[in-house]
């Protein structure tokens, strides 16, 4: 396998010539604050493709010369800014001006005059460093929670996986760094195994089809981004530590990059600890959790033309589960939801993590290199290979508790090799060829028969999208296919065991056709149309046994047929005032042969009791939503948001909601920020406010109890900022469920048996340098 | 070969095998233009997919995991004081969860009699068969069996203790009443409270902990 990419690096060597052109246009530009319009300076604006650029002067004014008639990708970025990535095409002496958005939590997309810019006509949010950092005690999910239209689903607080329009799981991609994440991405208890302080930036592609990527995604992809490494020679990083009262957790993550000679290289590392976490009343027992990665970044431009990286990342943790969630049948499950305070529940505070508990490692390597053949086209070459360790303890009789009862072990390699090209002066082209391949086996140290069975998997997939920009007017239009071969080897639950094989083949396929129309310069109208489809993933097909922490017996079926979505989205933003900012986007999502868990019509005995069966079936289903916000800023620094959030799956053949759909929610925020002198040159409060509308979708008999009810969460956050000669300190105290309320979430599996975290107050501070 | 060789002006190719198949690489340190740039590119990346593509194995035939914890039987013994044959009730699931149904064996008990009742579980998935009521017996004080009923006048006494005084339920003493029929439920905690309130006369609501086994027998009394 190794030699084969080893020999893509050589290759690229041979494209080492290029032609010269007149190149002597320049750019003029000038960098606002979008929220106070005044000039910034001291900006840096970058162009990295010739490694020249320039800093805004005190009046926020910036030159670029000697260009030629091309697109040119400009970098700007500020401290206390969102840096922004601009592809600018040059074709004549140009000037523009560039709006830098400050520490907001409002996400928008980048106003650029004259310009076009290289995200989709997908509705895209972006979390930026700043908001990174001030939530970095908080998971992957979590993270993301309160962009419109992503929720979580969670098996107790540090087992969360995001919800993007509904669809999570299997029906998710997420991309670290690039690649589609590979691991046990089809438990509801398995969160993804990613650092998200690794990123500069985390997107949420809120997409009627994911066509460039690998992965099941039947639309949304989740981006956990760690950016170009900035060519600014010298040591620079940035150490944080933050503390959070709930659960006396502490959390530190130090970056530190360099540059010289062409190399520039940038490493990560997050260590992070809490004890058990607690609701307003009690302890939750054993919800402590550890977690250490690494993470390293090499980048070399090896000419004008040529450049290579190298990311390592490692991702190790250890999370406790709530004892009182762990239940041996359905008579225990009664019991716990019958109870205010879950069995096992301690008075006492510890970090210790006991059985019920879960270990896992995920550990990436990728190689990257990118060649510019001419002004207009490029080309790219990946590999990147996975390794994914699971381990799952439960509370087992006879001194068996240290031995796993789920022991898998994932390696997976992937290749792309990618094409962009602009032709003319409106069109643009990305196409691609990916590979994967996927080996996953069960380690049979637990002793218990395994619920997924060992396979192999390999896929190939092709895709193009093709983008026209004129006038006010995007269109996006492209294609994907992607097939995949499954082989699988199970152990029959017959006695005596017997070894099956089997082995299915599946092409699935993803078009999109998208539009935006910039209706004036404040104001923009998206729609995209896509159908996606996706194969049913292995544990779909053979889970076979009993899943214990779920108190059921789960049975896949093997001749599951291809998942079908056809996707709308309909999104409009606009400035209708210097105070007023709105912005609505509408999603409508039918998915034929909807996979899902049913519960079927029979008990089955055992001697552990009786157990429901639920099977793998499949429907025909509909996804509707609706995510409106409005902005009013009545003062220039009073900011105040309203987000209203509303979904609904339904099962359209047997009349009923689909189960494990977001509650919808109403949130309310407002913003007050003080330009100050002194230490502080910026400092802000937040307060905030979510309502959460109880599920009503589900009746009775398609869980084992009703979703809970409506809840009302409080919050605020104090940050400050404090510029130093050459650095800058940020300092942050957020505190969550302020009124420290009881409550229950329709999405938290752990609400069978306990309440949700009670407040939480959390201080943190940063020095970037 | 040779033709196309020069055409790209390979100076070197390398060569890797896979399912006995080869695939031959070309690197090219020169190409002329663009457009053969382009081609050689979308060439290589077609020949990798298609080489890759062809490079697949098979799953390795998984071991099967020694099941030793699994409990496939549960035998309840019951032999009257007074003496005279014993009473067996019993419940066997030899694939373990799911698969076939278990076989349960129901039994008859006379109507005011005494009873020493004896527990055994057995893992029959081995041969021969694993004794699991020993693995109960070593870890007494985190296991304790519960015996409801809705029989009017059929009680069931724990005859042993763990070491801290506590019952578990391997031995117990049974007494009948009148005539009467209904269930019996015979379940195994692990690590319930036994501290907690009428846990130790055999209540099993405040016990918590995890089910291990959850066995319901018909029970006759004559």
């Amino acid at each position: 396998m190794f030699n084969k990419f080893i020999l893509l690096f050589f290759l690229s060597i041979g494209f080492l010539t290029g032609k010269t052109q007149e190149c002597n246009y320049h750019i003029q530009g000038e960098v606002l604050d979008d929220q106070t319009n005044k000039p910034i300076p001291y900006v840096n604006i970058y162009l990295r493709e010739l490694q020249q650029g320039d800093v805004s002067d005190s009046v926020g004014q910036f030159v670029l010369h000697n260009l030629c008639t091309k697109v040119y990708q400009i970098e700007i970025s500020c401290v206390g800014y969102s840096e922004q990535h601009l592809n600018v095409l040059v074709n004549s002496d140009t000037s523009f001006t560039v709006k830098l958005r400050s520490n907001s939590e409002i996400l928008q997309d980048l106003t650029i005059l004259g310009t076009s810019s290289t995200a989709s006509t997908q509705e895209t949010a972006v979390l930026d460093q700043l908001t990174i950092t001030e939530r970095s005690h908080k998971n992957l999910a979590n993270m993301l929670e309160d962009i419109s239209g992503v929720t979580t689903i969670k098996s107790g607080n540090k087992v969360s996986k995001p919800v993007v329009q509904g669809l999570y799981g299997n029906r998710l991609t997420l991309l670290n760094n690039g690649v589609a994440q590979s691991g046990q991405q089809w438990g509801v208890d398995h969160s993804p195994e990613i650092d998200p302080l690794v990123a500069s930036e985390i997107s949420v592609i809120k997409g009627a089809s994911a066509l460039a990527y690998m992965g099941s995604s039947l639309g949304s992809v989740v981006i956990v981004n760690p950016g170009e490494i900035p060519q600014e020679e010298g040591w620079h990083g940035r150490a944080l530590y933050v503390y959070e009262t709930n659960g006396r957790g502490h959390g530190t993550n130090l970056q530190l990059r360099n540059y010289k000679n062409g190399w520039a290289w940038r490493t990560n590392i997050t260590l992070k600890q809490n004890g058990d976490l607690h609701t307003p009343d009690y302890y939750l027992t054993n919800t402590g959790s550890k977690e250490a990665n690494g993470a390293f970044q090499l980048e070399k431009r090896f000419s004008d033309k040529w450049k290579a990286d190298a990311y390592i990342s490692s991702y190790n943790t250890e999370i406790g589960i709530l004892r009182g969630s762990h239940i041996g049948n359905t008579t225990d499950l009664e019991e716990a939801l019958q109870r205010d305070e879950p069995f096992f529940t301690k008075s006492t505070f510890s970090y210790d993590i006991e059985p019920p508990r879960q270990l896992v490692n995920h550990h990436l390597v990728k190689l990257h290199t990118q060649y510019t053949i001419d002004s207009t086209q490029w080309v790219e070459v990946t590999y990147a290979g996975q390794w994914d360790l699971r381990k799952e303890f439960d509370v087992r009789r006879g001194g068996r508790s240290n031995i796993p009862a789920l022991s898998l072990n994932q390696w997976s390699h992937f290749v792309e090799g990618k094409y962009h090209g602009y032709f003319g002066e409106y069109w643009s082209l990305v196409g691609g060829v990916q590979y994967r391949s996927i080996d996953n086996t069960n380690d049979p140290e637990t002793n218990i028969l395994p619920l997924i069975p060992d396979y192999l998997s390999y896929e190939n997939g092709v895709f193009a999208i093709l983008k026209r920009q004129w006038n006010s007017w995007e269109i996006e239009t492209g294609g994907r296919w992607n097939s995949v071969d499954q082989r699988v080897v199970r152990i029959t639950n017959g006695f005596p065991r017997e070894i099956v094989r089997s082995e299915n083949v599946y092409n699935t396929f993803g078009i999109l056709g998208g539009v935006t129309y910039q209706i004036r310069n404040d104001s923009k109208l998206a729609f995209n149309i896509g159908y996606a489809s996706r194969n049913p993933e292995v544990n779909e097909l053979y889970s076979n046994g009993l899943h214990q922490g779920v108190g059921g017996i789960e049975e896949g079926d093997p001749n599951l047929k291809i998942e079908k979505s056809l996707k709308t989205t309909l999104s409009w933003r606009s400035q209708l005032s210097p105070k007023w900012n709105v912005s609505s986007e509408w999603y409508f999502q039918s998915i034929q042969d909807y996979i899902y868990l049913a519960p079927q019509n029979e008990i089955r005995l055992t001697i552990r009791g009786a157990f429901p069966v639920f099977k793998y079936e499949q429907t025909f289903a509909q996804i509707m939503g609706w995510d409106v916000g409005v902005v009013f800023k009545p003062i220039e620094t009073l900011e105040t948001t309203l987000k209203y959030s509303w979904i609904k799956g339904n099962d359209l053949t047997k009349d009923l909601g689909l189960i494990n759909m977001p509650s919808n929610s109403l949130f309310a925020s407002a913003k007050y920020d003080w330009n100050v002198d002194g230490f502080f040159s910026k400092v802000d409060f937040t307060l905030t406010n979510k309502y959460v509308f109880q599920q009503t979708n589900i009746v009775e008999g398609q869980d084992f109890v009703l979703p809970p009810d409506a809840y009302n969460l409080m919050g605020m956050k104090i940050s400050g900022t404090a510029p130093m000669k050459k650095s800058e300190w940020h300092f942050f105290m957020t505190i969550d469920n302020l009124l420290n309320v009881k409550y229950r979430d329709y999405l938290n599996r752990q609400r069978y048996f306990a309440d949700d975290l009670g407040r939480s107050i959390v201080f943190g501070a940063s020095f970037s340098f | 070969m040779e033709n196309q060789d020069e055409k790209w002006n390979v100076k070197n190719k390398i060569q890797f095998k896979c399912n006995d198949v080869a695939f031959n690489i070309m690197f090219a340190p020169s190409l002329k233009n663009i457009t053969m740039k382009i081609k050689f590119f979308g060439a290589l990346a077609i020949s990798l997919l298609v080489g890759l593509s062809a490079c697949k194995k098979e799953q390795e035939t998984p071991t099967v995991p020694n099941e030793e914890e699994v409990i496939t039987t549960l035998t309840y013994t019951l032999t009257p004081t007074a003496g005279g044959t014993p009473v067996v009730f019993s419940f066997k699931d030899l694939d373990g969860d799911g698969g076939n149904d278990p076989v349960i064996v129901h039994a008859d008990l006379k109507a005011n009699t005494e009873y020493m009742g004896v527990i055994e579980l057995l893992n029959e998935q081995e041969t021969p068969a694993e004794d699991i009521t020993a693995e109960i017996k070593e870890e007494d004080d985190e296991h304790q069996f519960f015996y409801q009923n809705d029989i009017s006048g059929l009680h069931v006494h724990y005859m042993d203790q763990d070491d801290n005084g506590k019952p578990v339920g391997l031995k117990t003493h049974v007494v009948t009443g009148a005539q009467g029929s209904g269930v019996l439920t015979v379940t195994l905690r692990h690590q319930p409270d036994k501290s907690a309130s009428g846990v130790s006369d055999g209540e099993i609501a405040n016990a918590g902990g995890e089910t291990d086994i959850e066995v319901t027998f018909n029970v006759n009394v004559q």
